[in-house]
């Protein structure tokens, strides 16, 4: 690790976190930086706590010692609610599956995450708009979930991700679940996101995807980070 | 079968809180149901049990002894249609004086028998002995903790100063006399009359009863019977008492019974759905569908099982102290819960809850293996989505707005929550209607408020001497002391001519009105030769208003007219005016001051004045405003009915927002790597279980203003009271708006700690197990 990460332009720090889910130990001291601006992947064998470290960063889970900083915040020092907030206006997440609220239309999916923090309805449908438009799935904008495909839908989560104007967007395999078609188009969305200066920490199984996106790659092993390299990217 | 057993156990012990859940609804309806049919049971029973116990007379009948000879009213006793007969037995009235202790003034019809044993009318000797000869007197009362104090000083004085000592207390439950005596004792008391004891063949009705008595007494002399008494009179008198809780109790016990089993339904419908993924592995490990259904059956069995044994028991421990509130009256020993109560629960609220599962076990029986582990328990999206849609468009923040869509996503589970919701919204109306009427008529049967202290008049008992003061001086110093209005009273036992049932004759002196009995019919006392009476009174008699009567105390007979029918009053018992008592039994002093003191002055220093200046004798006490013990009874039981039964409904909101909670965690995940807050997840679920409050409040709050129309009258009839119509009216805009609210209140107790523990929930812990 080298000392550009602890610096103060580092928009996430982890220092020796751990966590053990009692017998399974998911992270095992792990420590590093992302600065702004950054697109950083993380690569590894299942089970080995990448989903556990993203969740760490995002405030969704504690660590078992070992602090989490992330935009400045110490999220150690957070109650649930504090969380809440922090998640709210520092992050926007992806997931695999489980993206949307099965019962709205792609639109108030998307509109929820404004809507949450108390903005007119009006105001947030027409962001959530102009971000399905950017996101080309502006047609499917009265689209229910269950009707989209893999990769209209992932877009969405994109959409829904980007609403608050995150710091850090973490997507947790992203293009796991889809087609490789669809998967490498939701790839150059989060290409020309990051080239937009949007920071960006993602887990990926496929190390094409993660040197055509990413500047940088973190490899995984055993709840540890056993190699850092810079890339070139390939695009 | 083990397979299956073995199943379902670990199926029992995965879903520890549904489990709870049903076992805590089953427990709760049982107990509510153990104790309606435990009345109900009851109601009928005191009555029977002693009359077929003592071989109770269908009839006793007195003849005139110079119209007709004992020889042949003995051969009556073979006429056809007599299936047992006793008697004939001599028959006199002793007058007793006012001031004998421990014996009620008035008419005491004496009969001459040689023991208690008889085949009809086998007498309860309960305390002491059978006269053995002349001198010795028996007194007909209800077995009480009177025998303790045994033998009492009770003598009753005779005309020319000779006495009859008290040797021994026995009950009949047909009434056939104030006391006995030995045969040679009674020749000597000069009777003029002879009654026997009849048993019929055909009991059934009152012309069954009149023909088998016409048919005993053919070919006698026609003017030798001189009255009858039917037991189907002396019944109804007793079961009119226990009759007016039924329909009260039969309403709460269906109500139980009923949100019993949707709740249920809800609950195993909701194990099935959320355990889809649990029937496919079980189908894909090779259980057979029947199997799978049995498995699902079995999981319900059991907690429902301990919950209803757990009833039974709570039912039985509840239902002994509102037995014993009921059926205080009857001077019955002792009332237990009927075995056939806790067969009946005990067989009956495992059947209706195995029902309630069979449809949903059969859902899991038909799933396919596949199908199962697909679906995955995601509920149905459909029907919702335009709802949610048009919600997430409203102003109202959007937790809030979430949540009211959520109901729309499983409408089933909805309406069978919204239905427990709804019934125990209506109980809670019900039971508030009924607790207003009973309290209004509670109030109105006590006449709280007439009057604020009453003075006793001592002599009674042998604890209580005689006064010193005389009725006018004790009139007067009440008045001295400030009293503002005085009405006293003489308690006096009286007859109809003709009929050997004695009468509770009650004369009142002075502004009788002022007392405010609550008449329905006719108008109050306001002349001599006048009485009023209970409508129950007049049933029981075939009288009416305007009826002429009269009335006999021994010596002395007064024609009087039946003016008016009281709401409420001793079914025996007739009011009169002072001028009747002293045509009857002239001399007589006030027994009961009733005193109306001036607006705001203190009744507890007048009390204390009162006793200070009258000396000994008069016994003052303030009139306190109590209910009696009817009223209290039923309001506290309406009230423990609907606690249960608000709790029950809770407990179906809960369950609902657990299964919610467990189907929609995903979501739940989602929204909050969104950023909505645990405060925020708790107002989404309170939200949707309080929308259904709402509306459940709204539906249920008419349902128990009709239940109440409904059940109060049947009450009011089966207790042969007569309710103004003003009592009925008890639904004022407060109470209304306040009891709108209930279904509110029920939604949110049930609701706030399962959404409470959705907004803790560890969205990690979720997306790890997916
Ligand atoms: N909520 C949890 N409860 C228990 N164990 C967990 C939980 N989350 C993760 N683990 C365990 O921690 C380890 C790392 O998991 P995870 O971070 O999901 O791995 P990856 O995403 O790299 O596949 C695994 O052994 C997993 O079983
Ligand atoms: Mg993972």
């Amino acid at each position: 690790m080298t000392s550009d990460y602890s610096s103060d332009q580092a928009i996430v720090r982890l220092d020796g976190v751990h966590k053990s889910y009692g017998d399974p130990v998911a992270l095992n001291g792990v420590s590093l930086g992302i600065r702004a601006g950054e697109a950083v992947a993380v690569m590894g064998p299942s089970g080995c706590g990448k989903s556990t470290l993203l969740n760490m960063i995002a405030g969704l889970d504690r660590p078992t010692s070992g602090t989490v900083t992330v935009h400045g915040e110490d999220l150690g020092e957070l109650n649930e609610t504090g969380l809440a907030l922090f998640r709210r206006r520092r992050i926007g997440m992806i997931f695999q599956f489980f993206n949307l609220v099965d019962d709205l239309p792609a639109l108030d999916n998307v509109a929820l995450a404004a809507q949450l923090t108390g903005a007119p309805t009006s105001q947030a449908r027409k962001r959530a708009l102009e971000l399905l438009d950017e996101l080309g799935v502006a047609e499917q904008r009265d689209s229910y979930p269950a009707t989209l495909s893999g990769g209209q839908r992932q877009r969405v989560a994109v959409a829904r991700a980007l609403m608050n104007r995150p710091v850090l967007l973490l997507a947790d395999e992203p293009t796991g679940a889809l087609d490789s078609r669809s998967g490498e188009q939701v790839m150059d969305l989060l290409i020309d996101l990051n080239q937009m200066g949007q920071t960006l920490l993602m887990v990926t199984h496929d190390p094409r995807l993660a040197r055509r996106c990413a500047s940088r790659l973190i490899e995984f092993a055993d709840g540890r980070v056993v190699r850092e390299s810079t890339l070139e990217r390939a695009a | 079968m083990s397979a299956v057993w073995r199943a379902s156990r670990a199926a029992v012990r995965r879903r520890k809180l549904q489990t709870t859940i049903i076992g805590v609804v089953v427990l709760l309806s049982t107990a509510t149901i153990t104790i309606a049919l435990a009345l109900l049971a009851a109601a009928a029973a005191p009555f029977d049990d002693a009359f077929s116990q003592q071989s109770g007379a269908h009839v006793v009948a007195t003849f005139d002894s110079s119209k007709v000879s004992d020889v042949r009213l003995a051969q009556t006793a073979h006429r056809q249609g007599v299936r047992a007969a006793a008697g004939p037995f001599g028959e006199a009235v002793v007058v007793v004086p006012d001031g004998t202790p421990g014996i009620a003034a008035g008419p005491l019809t004496v009969v001459g028998r040689s023991g208690s044993d008889s085949p009809v009318d086998h007498l309860n000797l309960w305390a002491g002995r059978w006269p053995t000869g002349p001198g010795e007197i028996v007194l007909n009362s209800r077995p009480s903790g009177r025998g303790a104090s045994f033998p009492p000083e009770f003598m009753v004085p005779l005309p020319g100063g000779s006495k009859l000592r008290v040797v021994g207390f026995a009950s009949s439950v047909s009434q056939s006399a104030g006391a006995w005596v030995t045969p040679d004792q009674l020749a000597g008391l000069h009777p003029q009359s002879v009654q026997m004891l009849y048993r019929f063949a055909d009991p059934g009705t009152d012309q069954s009863i009149s023909a088998g008595l016409a048919t005993a007494t053919a070919g006698l002399p026609s003017d030798a019977l001189t009255g009858s008494q039917s037991y189907l009179a002396l019944k109804k008198a007793v079961a009119g008492q226990t009759d007016a809780y039924v329909p009260f109790l039969m309403t709460f016990g269906v109500l139980g019974l009923v949100v019993a089993v949707l709740i249920v339904a809800n609950v195993v419908s909701g194990a099935v759905v959320s355990g889809f993924r649990h029937i496919g592995v079980l189908k894909a490990l090779g259980f057979t569908p029947n199997q799978v259904a049995a498995v699902y059956v079995l999981m319900i069995s059991v907690p429902a099982v301990v919950g209803c044994l757990i009833g039974i028991v709570l039912g039985n421990v509840l239902a002994r102290p509102l037995l014993f509130g009921v059926f205080q009256g009857l001077g019955v020993e002792s009332v237990s819960v009927s075995l056939w109560v806790d067969v009946v629960a005990l067989l009956g609220m495992p059947a209706v809850v195995a029902l309630a599962a069979l449809g949903p076990a059969m859902r899991a029986h038909r799933l396919s293996a596949a199908e199962a582990i697909s679906a995955g328990g995601a509920p149905r999206v459909g029907r919702a989505l335009g709802v949610q849609r048009r919600l997430g468009a409203t102003r109202l923040p959007r937790s809030v707005s979430l949540g009211l869509g959520l109901p729309f996503a499983r409408p089933a589970r909805t309406v069978l929550t919204m239905a427990a919701i709804v019934l125990g919204v209506a109980a809670v109306a019900l039971a508030s209607g009924l607790t207003s009427t009973m309290t209004a008529y509670g109030n109105a049967e006590e006449l709280n408020g007439a009057y604020q202290v009453e003075v006793t008049v001592g002599g009674h008992r042998p604890d209580r001497p005689a006064p010193t003061l005389s009725d006018t001086d004790t009139q007067a110093l009440l008045r001295s002391l400030g009293a503002v209005r005085v009405t006293a009273d003489a308690w006096q036992n009286v007859k109809f001519t003709g009929s050997t049932q004695g009468l509770n004759g009650q004369f009142l002196r002075g502004d009788s009105a002022s007392l405010n009995y609550t008449m329905v019919k006719g108008h109050w006392l306001d002349g001599p030769g006048q009485l009023v009476v209970s409508g129950a009174f007049l049933r029981q008699r075939g009288l009416a208003v305007g009826d002429q009567v009269r009335l006999d105390l021994g010596a002395k007979e007064v024609p009087v007219t039946i003016v008016g029918q009281l709401m409420a009053y001793d079914p025996d018992g007739v009011l009169s005016n002072w001028d009747t008592l002293m045509e009857l039994a002239p001399g007589q002093r006030a027994s009961h001051y009733m005193v109306q003191l001036a607006p705001g002055a203190d009744a507890d220093a007048f009390v204390t004045a009162f006793q200070k200046a009258s000396g000994p004798g008069l016994y003052p006490a303030k009139h306190a405003n109590e209910l009696n013990q009817a009223t209290l009874t039923i309001v506290s039981f309406a009230t423990l009915f609907t606690l249960m039964l608000a709790a029950v409904a809770a407990l179906g909101v809960f369950n609902t927002v657990v299964l919610t909670t467990h189907e929609r965690r995903r979501n739940l995940g989602m929204l909050k790597s969104i950023g909505m807050t645990p405060r925020q997840v708790t107002v989404m679920m309170v939200t949707s279980m309080a929308a259904l409050g709402a509306v459940g409040g709204l539906i249920g709050l008419p349902l128990g203003v009709l239940a109440h129309r409904l059940v109060v009258p049947a009450m009011v009839r089966a207790a042969g009271i007569d309710l103004p119509a003003s009592m009925l009216h008890v639904w004022h805009a407060p109470l209304l708006a306040l009891l709108a609210f209930a279904g509110l209140v029920i939604a949110i107790l049930g609701a706030l700690i399962p959404a409470r523990s959705a907004a803790r929930l560890t969205i990690a812990q979720v997306l790890h197990n997916e």
